[in-house]
C-alpha cells in the first residue's frame, strides 16, 4: 500500500478518535463540562495524538531504516567478488535495484505477465530486450545472479511494507483504543496535549540548531580532508593563490582573506558614517511624515538583490572610477577594482547599519533627552553625549552585523572587484575574496578529490569561523551593555 | 509625617522670579491650561497640586519651554522671569533652560559615571575653567544634594548602578551644579520609598534658601511639608493660589476644600 494511503488512513482514524473521546468525554460527564478535568475538545485532541503520533513516527523510522535493511541483506546475497570494494558493491547493488523497479513497473503496467517471469528466470540474457520493449531501460545486460537477487530484492520489499502496514495500522488502532479509554473525569487531558505541543516546539527549534551543526560537520570533514593532501602552514600562512588543476597548486589564503577585509573595510567606511547619520537625522530630527516613507525607502537598499548591485558596479561605478579617478591620478588602468566593490557594497549594507542604529536609538529612553535638554544642553550636545553613548553598544552591534554580511558577500565583489587574487594596498587595482574564489573552485568539471577543489571547504569553514565569531562578538556586546539603561 | 509645621512656616517677602500671566496651553485640539497666573517667589518653595490630568506638569514645562520638544503643544500668554518674556523670539530656551533647571518624576541618570553626571550641566556650559575648579563643583553639588558622603569614594562608578533614592538625589545634584535661578522639581519622589522622600523634602528645604524652587506633587502632605505658596490646578484651570497654610486650613474656593479632604481627584 502507498505510504500517501497509509498517512491518510491514520489521519482519518484520528480524526474518528477525536470525535469519539469528544463525545464520550462529554457523556461521561453527563452533560457538565465542569466536573471533567479538562475540557473535551482536549480529550478529542488526546485520542488523536494517540492515534496518529505514535503510528507516523513508526512510519517514518521504519521507512528510513527499511532500504538499509534491504540492502545489506541483498548484499550478503550476492557474490564475493561483486562486493569485494565498497565501490564495486555500490555499482552492484545499483544494477540489482534497477532491474528490480523495472520488473516492479514492468508487471504492474501488464507488459510481462507472472508466466513470462518464469521463463525470464532460467534464461535471464533476453531480459533487457523484453524490458526495453515495455519502455523499461537497463544499462547491461541481466546475469542471473542479479535477476535472482532483484527478485529476491522485490520479495523482501513487499513483505516489510505488508509488515509495516500492519504495524502502523495496528499501532494508530491500539493508540485510540488507549485514548478512549482514558477519558475519564479525573485524566489530566490538557496537560498531556500542552506537553505534546512542547514537544513539537522543541522539534522546530532544534531542527534549525541542528541544521547548524550538521552544516559545521559536513564542512569540518571536506576540510580536514583537504588538510590531508595540503599542508596547513602552506593555507594559512601562504602568500601566493594560484590553483592549477594539474597539481603543484599554491593555495594561501593570505591574499583572498586581505582583499575580504580590504574591500570590507571600505564597505563599512561608506555604510558606517551614512548609516549612522541617517539614522541619527531619521531618529532625532525627522518629522513623523518625514521618517515613516524615509525608513522604507532605504530599507529598499536591502532588498534588492546583489547581482543587481553587481551590474551598478560593473557598468556605472567600476568605469566612473576608472575614468575619473584612476587613471588621471595614475593609479591604474583596470574597470575592476576594491574600489568599485567596496562603494557598492557599502552601499548595500547601508540600510543595516542605518535601520538597526534607528531602532536602538530610538529605544534611548525620552526621559534620557529630557534630562540634557533641562539643564539647558542643546540637541547636538544631547545627541552626542547622552543618547549616542547610551546607544553605542546596538550601534556597535548593527555594525558588526553589517560586517559580516559584507565579508560574505559574493556577487558585488565578483563584478566589482574581479577575480584576481593579489596582495596589494592600491584600491584601484582588481582583488578577490575568499567567497568568489569558492565559487571559481567549484564551478565547472571539477574532481572532488583533488586539493584544488577541497580547499573551497577550508576556505568557506575559514569564512564560517570568521562571522561566527563576529557575530558572537556583536551579541556579546549588545547583551553586554542593554542593561545600562532600563 | 502628616504634620503641617504651619507654625514653622516663614514666608518670605521677596521679589517676584517668574510672573505668568493668562498663560494658555494646547496640546493640537485639546486645551490643555486655561488662563493661569502665578508668581513664582525667590527663596520660596512653590507647590503645584491637583489631581492627574488638571495641567499642573505643563504648566511647570512651560516655565522652561519644555514644551517645545512636544511638537503639538502650543502655548500662548506670558511667562516672565526676572521681567523678560521667555516666549520672545530673542530668547533661547537652550540658555533658559541652564536658568531653570528642572528634575523629572523618574531619576533619570545618564549612562555615564556619577561625577560625569553632576560635571555634565557645568561642561556643556563651560562654568569651569580648571580640573579642579569642575571637581569643586561636582563635590559641592552632592553635597547639597546630600549624597556626597554615600558616593565619593566611588565617582567613577557608573551612576545607574545607585538605588532609586541615591538615582533622584544624583539628578538633583546634576541640575544644582549648573547653579540655576530656579528648580522646577517634577514629581521628584513619586518613584521613591518613604525614606529617599523624607531626604529629597528636608533637600528641597535646603535648597530655596538659593534658588526658587516648584515642586508638583500628588501628595498633599508633601506640598504641605515642604511648600510655602501653593497652586491648586483642576481640569485645566488654576482654582486657587496662595499660601500653603492657608490653602490647607481655610481654603476659598470649593474645589479646592473638596480636594485637600479627599472628595475629589
Amino acid at each position: 500500500m502507498p505510504v500517501l494511503w497509509i498517512a491518510l488512513i491514520v489521519l482519518a482514524a484520528a480524526a474518528i478518535a477525536y470525535v469519539l473521546a469528544r463525545r464520550s468525554a462529554l457523556a461521561s460527564a453527563q452533560g457538565d463540562v465542569r466536573r471533567m478535568h479538562s475540557l473535551p475538545s482536549y480529550y478529542g485532541w488526546h485520542a488523536f495524538i494517540m492515534t496518529a503520533l505514535p503510528a507516523l513516527l513508526l512510519m517514518l523510522v521504519w521507512l528510513i531504516f527499511q532500504p538499509l535493511f534491504i540492502e545489506n541483506r541483498i548484499a550478503a546475497q550476492l557474490p564475493a567478488e561483486a562486493t569485494a570494494t565498497a565501490t564495486a558493491q555500490q555499482l552492484a547493488m545499483r544494477d540489482v535495484r534497477s532491474v528490480a523497479d523495472g520488473l516492479q513497473a514492468a508487471i504492474s503496467s501488464g507488459a510481462i505477465t507472472p508466466d513470462e517471469m518464469e521463463a525470464f528466470t532460467n534464461d535471464p540474457s533476453t531480459l533487457r530486450a523484453r524490458l526495453g520493449e515495455a519502455g523499461v531501460a537497463l544499462g547491461g545486460n541481466v546475469t542471473p545472479e542479479t535477476l535472482e537477487a532483484a527478485q529476491n530484492f522485490r520479495a523482501l520489499a513487499s513483505t516489510m511494507s505488508l509488515t509495516m502496514t500492519v504495524l502502523v495500522l495496528g499501532v494508530a488502532l491500539a493508540g485510540a483504543a488507549i485514548a478512549l479509554k482514558q477519558v475519564r473525569p479525573d485524566f489530566w487531558a490538557r496537560n498531556a496535549v500542552e506537553k505534546t505541543v512542547m514537544g513539537f516546539l522543541i522539534f522546530a527549534s532544534a531542527i534549525a540548531i541542528f541544521t547548524t551543526i550538521s552544516i559545521v560537520f559536513s564542512m569540518v570533514f571536506e576540510t580536514m580532508n583537504f588538510f590531508s593532501q595540503y599542508p596547513w602552514q602552506s593555507f594559512f600562512f601562504g602568500t601566493t593563490w594560484s590553483p592549477v588543476f594539474h597539481g603543484n597548486s599554491q593555495l594561501g589564503i593570505i591574499p583572498l582573506l586581505w582583499g575580504t577585509l580590504y574591500i570590507s573595510f571600505i564597505a563599512l567606511l561608506v555604510a558606517v558614517p551614512i548609516g549612522l547619520f541617517a539614522a541619527i537625522y531619521l531618529s532625532e530630527y525627522a518629522s513623523n511624515r518625514v521618517r515613516s516613507f524615509a525608513k522604507p525607502l532605504i530599507e529598499v537598499l536591502a532588498g534588492i538583490p546583489t547581482i543587481v548591485y553587481g551590474l551598478f558596479a560593473l557598468v556605472t561605478v567600476g568605469p566612473l572610477l576608472r575614468d575619473y579617478f584612476a587613471q588621471p591620478m595614475g593609479l591604474g588602468s583596470s574597470g575592476t577594482s576594491v574600489m568599485t566593490a567596496g562603494l557598492v557594497m557599502g552601499i548595500m549594507i547601508i540600510p543595516f547599519v542605518s535601520s538597526l542604529s534607528d531602532d536602538i536609538i530610538n529605544s534611548v529612553p525620552q526621559s534620557l533627552r529630557d534630562g540634557s535638554l533641562g539643564l539647558g544642553a542643546t540637541k547636538s550636545e544631547t545627541i552626542r553625549q547622552v543618547v549616542l553613548p547610551a546607544a553605542l553598544p546596538g550601534i556597535v552591534g548593527a555594525v558588526l552585523l553589517a560586517a559580516s554580511r559584507a565579508i560574505g558577500e559574493t556577487m558585488i565583489v565578483v563584478l566589482g572587484a574581479g577575480a584576481a587574487a593579489r596582495l596589494g594596498l592600491n584600491p584601484f587595482e582588481a582583488m578577490t575574496t575568499i567567497t568568489v574564489k569558492i565559487v571559481s573552485q567549484l564551478t565547472g568539471d571539477t574532481d572532488f578529490n583533488s586539493p584544488e577543489t577541497l580547499v573551497a571547504f577550508a576556505l568557506g569553514l575559514t569564512l564560517f569561523v570568521i562571522t561566527l565569531g563576529l557575530n558572537i562578538f556583536a551579541l556579546y556586546i549588545v547583551r553586554k551593555y542593554r542593561e545600562q539603561y532600563e | 509625617m502628616n504634620d503641617m509645621r504651619i507654625a514653622e512656616r516663614d514666608v518670605s517677602t521677596s521679589e517676584t522670579k517668574i510672573a505668568a500671566r493668562g498663560v494658555q496651553v494646547h496640546y493640537g485640539t485639546s486645551h490643555a491650561l486655561k488662563d493661569v497666573d502665578v508668581d513664582i517667589l525667590n527663596g520660596n518653595v512653590t507647590a503645584f497640586i491637583g489631581p492627574s490630568g488638571c495641567g499642573k506638569s505643563t504648566f511647570l514645562r512651560c516655565l522652561n519651554r519644555m514644551n517645545d520638544t512636544i511638537a503639538a503643544a502650543k502655548v500662548s500668554g506670558s511667562i516672565k522671569l526676572d521681567g523678560e518674556d521667555i516666549y520672545d523670539p530673542k530668547v533661547d530656551p537652550v540658555q533658559l533652560r541652564a536658568k531653570v533647571g528642572m528634575v523629572f518624576q523618574k531619576p533619570n541618570p545618564f549612562p555615564k559615571s556619577i561625577y560625569d553626571n553632576v560635571a555634565y550641566g557645568p561642561k556643556i556650559h563651560g562654568l569651569t575653567r580648571s580640573k579642579a575648579e569642575l571637581d569643586n563643583v561636582v563635590e559641592t553639588s552632592l553635597k547639597k544634594a546630600a549624597l556626597w558622603n554615600e558616593v565619593k569614594d566611588r565617582l567613577h562608578a557608573p551612576g545607574t548602578g545607585l538605588s532609586g533614592g541615591q538615582q533622584q538625589r544624583l539628578c538633583i545634584a546634576r541640575a544644582v551644579a549648573t547653579s540655576p535661578e530656579v528648580l522646577l522639581m517634577d514629581e521628584p519622589c513619586s518613584a521613591l520609598d518613604p525614606i529617599a522622600t523624607a531626604q529629597v523634602e528636608e533637600l528641597i528645604d535646603e535648597l530655596r534658601g538659593q534658588f526658587a524652587v516648584v515642586i508638583v506633587t500628588h501628595s498633599m502632605q508633601q506640598a504641605a511639608r515642604v511648600s510655602q505658596k501653593t497652586a491648586f490646578f483642576h481640569l485645566g484651570n488654576l482654582v486657587e493660589f496662595g499660601e500653603t497654610g492657608q490653602i490647607f486650613t481655610n481654603p476659598r474656593d470649593p474645589r479646592t476644600e473638596s480636594y485637600i479632604s479627599g472628595r475629589i481627584g
